[in-house]
């Protein structure tokens, strides 16, 4: 008989359990150009409306930096296409770093992170500047439990992963969700690209077409050019770049080894990551170190600033020349094509800007 | 109640003694395509100084290539192959397949002509054709992918000073230097039990040298298949196919 009470009194306690309350994300609906690849997005952590959200209030978030004063948004400004418009960036402790920040634009097709590449996810990547000392310098545990105490971002964490609780990972997941909404493919040169291309123009498309003059054109085949500008080796294709680490001679001997300083082979001494030229207009200054201010510098190291150096990109076929020699005319069209590589859609996108 | 009580106890027990044994899940076989660089006997390692019978030290940077349509008549081994030594070893390809298929294969060195001029961005993501995978191997619709890319350093100056006074580089492309490849009676190596591999290798020797038609480091260092480079554009594609073999 009292086995019998045990049973049910059993029985009824497992019957009472109370069930765990979840939440369903919605899954956001990530709108891709037409000329662009399908964005790989990690199977553990899918796009939803709920984590975009978030993602966007932690991007934009100063508690995530020990005084309180910094953000990510602090050193990535949607109107330099999230890069930082001074050389180097500047922490919470008033020390500045030796690399220009990154812009950040079509993150999600991109397969290494930050100047050296040390970074194999966007996930990773975000978990690094709240506690590097020189950056936003506080403990993830810390900079969590601050997040903890604001019952807002307790909901909106539970509504972005369905479960309860903050952590740093989750933190990463959201931003890194926000950084992959943010694809950039409505410059001029998206129309010239899928016009040269043979892909069909939309009615905006074609608006812009008219607008595109000759000399654009022209600049954009010195790009092209073997004989030319000689870009496109390392920076074509619609995202306008290649996934490779190079060193474009900027150097004869390296104050900073990049790539090396990761892999730990001389061979990648001096290397770095070659970025998109999106938005190149907005997004100076220029290069890992941020030393070239203007885009003439720029076309100038290219034309007849290269340093030979070791490992020096053989892709760089006249670096024994000093660059490819450009006369005024053509640094002048070129130039010309760079600024259509500017979207302004992009950066001026509400969808983006800080909501705080 | 006894009755009872034993009815819930005997439930329990059955159902718990109800487990299955998992049945074994079909193991794949998987088969895969290798190509080993070699200079002379020795295998070839990126960034490592071999000299040419001229005399010059080089070093190779990057060697990548496509083979596309591999096949053994009707039966395709993969529509597209991507092979970058520097990314992925000495592996081009590995993919679940029956080795008793693929007594030979014939396949194309680069695209063809009916992948080459596609949108890069619409082939599949896992595609090597995808632009995302293709990266600079892929020039425009135009001129297609780039089927052939071998860059290197050389040192061809006789002064005594080390340093690698210019850079090489080789990029073959557009539909009229497609190359194509055919190896019979194929032996594929069993490293495991559902593992079979088909070795090749690529003489860097017989590259530079063959038969007559060796590509000279200190004057033919440069080929984007554009016009007036017709000539090594050709030698380059006619020694690649030379050199790549059955190892």
């Amino acid at each position: 008989m009292k086995f019998g009470v045990l049973f049910l009194a059993v029985f009824a306690l497992v019957s009472c359990r109370k069930d765990k309350v979840s939440f369903q994300a919605t899954p956001y609906n990530l709108e891709i150009p037409s000329h662009f690849p399908k964005m790989d997005i990690p199977s553990d952590n899918p796009l939803t409306v709920e984590g975009v959200e978030l993602g966007k209030l932690l991007f934009y978030e100063k508690k995530l930096s020990g005084d309180n004063t910094i953000s990510c948004g602090s050193c990535h400004f949607p109107e330099n296409s999230f890069s930082d418009n001074r050389q180097f960036s500047v922490g919470i402790d008033g020390i500045a770093g030796n690399r220009q920040s990154m812009a950040l634009i079509n993150m999600g097709y991109e397969d290494f992170f930050f100047w050296d590449g040390r970074a194999a996810t966007l996930e990773k990547q975000i978990l690094e500047p709240v506690p590097n000392p020189i950056e936003m310098h506080q403990s993830w545990k810390d900079a969590v439990k601050k997040l903890n105490l604001d019952m807002a971002y307790r909901n909106r964490f539970f509504r972005a992963f369905g479960e309860e609780g903050i952590d740093s990972t989750k933190v990463a997941k959201a931003i890194a969700q926000f950084i992959r909404t943010m694809v950039s493919g409505e410059s001029k040169f998206d129309v010239m690209y899928k016009y040269e291309n043979g892909l069909p123009l939309s009615q905006a498309d074609l608006a812009i077409f008219q607008t595109i003059d000759v000399e654009e054109w022209a600049g954009y085949d010195l790009f092209k050019s073997l004989n030319g500008a000689d870009c496109f080796h390392c920076h074509n294709g619609p995202l306008m770049q290649i996934k490779k680490f190079s060193n474009n001679g900027l150097d004869a001997t390296f104050t900073d080894i990049g790539r090396g300083h990761v892999t730990g082979n001389q061979n990648d001494n001096g290397k770095f990551k070659v970025p998109t030229l999106r938005n190149i207009a907005v997004s100076g200054p220029y290069m890992h170190d941020g030393r070239f201010t203007t885009l003439d510098e720029v076309i100038e190291h290219y034309s007849s600033g290269i340093k030979m150096s070791p490992t020096i990109d053989p892709l760089i076929e006249f670096a024994g020349q000093g660059g490819v020699q450009l006369d005024a005319q053509e640094k002048y069209l070129l130039k010309k094509f760079l600024l259509t590589l500017t979207d302004y859609n992009f950066i001026n996108n509400p969808k983006f800007k800080d909501p705080h | 109640m006894r009755t009872l009580y034993f009815l819930i106890l005997a439930g329990f027990v059955l159902y718990s003694c109800d487990k299955k044994q998992p049945e074994p899940e079909p193991q794949d076989t998987f088969i895969s395509l290798s190509v080993q660089p070699k200079f002379g006997a020795a295998n070839l390692f990126l960034d490592s100084v071999y000299t040419t019978v001229e005399g010059y030290d080089f070093k190779i940077l990057d060697f990548k290539f496509y083979m596309t349509d591999i096949k053994n008549n009707s039966n395709q081994l993969a529509e597209a192959v991507l092979y970058d030594f520097r990314e992925n070893g000495k592996t081009a390809l590995r993919t679940i397949g029956d080795p008793t298929k693929f007594t030979s294969l014939q396949g194309s060195i680069g695209v063809i002509e009916s992948l080459n001029h596609d949108d890069p961005s619409a082939f599949p993501n896992e595609s090597p054709l995808n632009i995302s995978n293709a990266g600079p191997m892929h020039w425009g619709w135009n001129t297609g992918y780039i089927f052939i890319v071998i860059e290197g350093k050389a040192d061809t100056l006789n002064d005594g000073n080390p340093v690698f006074d210019h850079s090489f580089s080789y990029h073959i492309g557009t539909d009229a230097y497609l190359g194509d490849f055919s190896f019979t009676n194929l032996i594929w190596v069993k490293n495991s039990t559902y593992e079979y591999e088909l070795p090749l290798k690529f003489e860097f020797d017989k590259f530079f040298q063959n038969n007559g038609q060796n590509i000279d480091l200190k004057t033919e260092n440069l080929t984007h298949t554009a016009a007036g480079q017709q000539t090594l554009t050709l030698k380059v594609l006619q020694n690649f196919k030379q050199a790549l073999k059955l190892n």
